[in-house]
């Protein structure tokens, strides 16, 4: 008992001479540096070394993912192709502007937009994207967010002045392409944090697809949902409807549509000529 | 304007009803085109037979991809209701038009029908099938003076093209 007291007495005494010693040092330190500073001019600020910018020369430009962002392909109809293309150049050139990045419907976004009505001219939302529609300059996307209990969807025009900023803090796909039912589903999966970090993503390879299947409030809902007009794939429906309601709602499905080839449309070679048009627009000036 | 009105106003639409609804409209069509691949030549109404060419050529082109291709297996097996005609458009029909990228069908007007409801009938057949031709086949008249000239004109430029070279 007395032996141990007697060692950690001396533990103790070492460590404190050691802390004084730094101490010492420390403060010495401090002084010969105020004693050159004042021999020179003010005391310069701090700068922090600069961050080493990480260029990943591995891969190469071909592998990094093609993607066309869907308001460039015009749908099926009768106007004159010189619209779409005056349309697309007119794309081109607001995007040398601003920087749209590529992003999907149930990616996590961050928009800031000027606003003549706040303090600092600009107001930052932060959403869920669940909606990409509109073709040409007037597309649009709709983010959604649930702020102070309260859900708040915000439809944004992506080449409008107003926009300064489009910020991709997760980058991720869903299993549909579009996520109104979101309105009806529980609280939690609409919530995002508006001051999340963005997460980091890989600009070669496949997008992530969240295979999330979401629970829904009681119904009613804003739309049948589970109607197979609507092909919904994210839904947990065997959690809200009976197997008999499944049922009921198939009767609404018309299963000579998928054979239907006047319904069909394969724009795979119109999309390639459009690619290739924005990459020559975009190399120029 | 109000949606319930835009549904009786058709201003610009294109697409045509037939029967009782979508679903009676495809399998009128299917039919049709059941019949015309059976037999290569029908007559039916010209409403009918502008449908159904459009679903003709198109069966065809998903029948160029071959039997193996399985979404041209569903769709000949959902458009032919008698099954014995999926293998007579991949075997017979497809290799037919293998050169030819469009234009698999010839629709020809017909006098109306004698029935009560005088209808406007058509024929629909693909080309090269076995029948006599549709309409008659102008044959230019060899022994007419203009013909028989021209015929030694060409026969004497080829020979003095031969003796040329």
């Amino acid at each position: 008992m007395a032996a141990c007291m007697k060692r950690l007495d001396r533990a103790m005494l070492s460590i404190r001479l050691l802390r004084n010693i730094q101490l010492h040092n420390e403060r010495s330190l401090s002084t010969s540096l105020h004693r050159l500073a004042l021999d020179g001019e003010q005391p310069s600020k701090f700068t922090p070394p600069v961050k080493p910018v990480i260029i990943d020369k591995t891969q190469s430009v071909a592998s990094l993912r093609k993607f066309l962002s869907p308001e460039f392909v015009p749908p099926r109809q009768r106007t004159n192709p010189a619209k779409f293309s005056m349309e697309r150049r007119d794309m081109v050139r607001r995007r040398k502007v601003l920087h749209i990045p590529e992003f999907y419907v149930g990616s996590i976004l961050a928009v800031t937009m000027t606003d003549p009505h706040s303090a600092g001219k600009n107001n930052r939302f932060v959403g869920i994207c669940i909606q990409r529609g509109g073709r040409g300059l007037g597309a649009t996307f709709v983010l959604r967010n649930i702020i102070d209990n309260q859900g708040v969807e915000i439809c944004y025009e992506m080449y409008s002045p107003r926009v300064q900023q489009i910020e991709v803090l997760k980058l991720e796909k869903r299993l549909d392409d579009n996520l109104m039912y979101l309105r009806d589903a529980l609280p939690e999966y609409c919530t995002v944090d508006p001051d999340m970090k963005p997460h980091p993503f890989s600009t070669t390879g496949e997008v992530p697809v969240n295979k999330i299947k979401v629970k829904m409030l009681p119904k009613p809902w804003s739309k049948r949902w589970e109607r197979p007009k609507f092909d919904v794939k994210g839904i947990r429906f065997d959690l809200c409807l009976s197997p008999e309601q499944m049922e009921h709602a198939q009767k609404w499905a018309q299963p000579w549509l998928e054979y239907d080839m006047l319904k069909e449309y394969d724009t795979s070679k119109l999309e390639e000529d459009i690619y290739t048009e924005i990459q020559q627009e975009a190399a120029t000036k | 304007m109000r949606l319930a009105l835009q549904l009786l106003i058709s201003h610009g639409r294109v697409a045509r009803r037939m029967g009782l609804g979508p679903e009676s409209r495809i399998n009128i069509l299917r039919n049709i085109l059941t019949g015309l691949v059976r037999h290569e030549r029908i007559e039916t109404t010209t409403a009918r037979a502008d449908e159904v060419r459009f679903y003709a050529e198109k069966l065809i082109d998903y029948a160029k991809r071959g039997d193996t291709d399985e979404k041209a297996m569903k769709m000949a097996s959902f458009w032919l209701t008698e099954k014995d005609l999926v293998p007579k458009l991949f075997k017979v029909l497809a290799p037919r038009f293998e050169t030819q990228q469009k234009g698999y069908t010839r629709m020809v007007r017909l006098p109306a029908r004698l029935n009560l409801d005088r209808a406007k009938m058509a024929v629909l057949e693909y080309k090269g099938n076995p029948f006599p031709h549709l309409s008659p086949i102008r044959k230019e008249n060899e022994l007419t003076l203009i013909n028989q000239l021209l015929k030694a004109y060409r026969e004497e430029r080829s020979q003095f093209l031969a003796a040329k070279s």
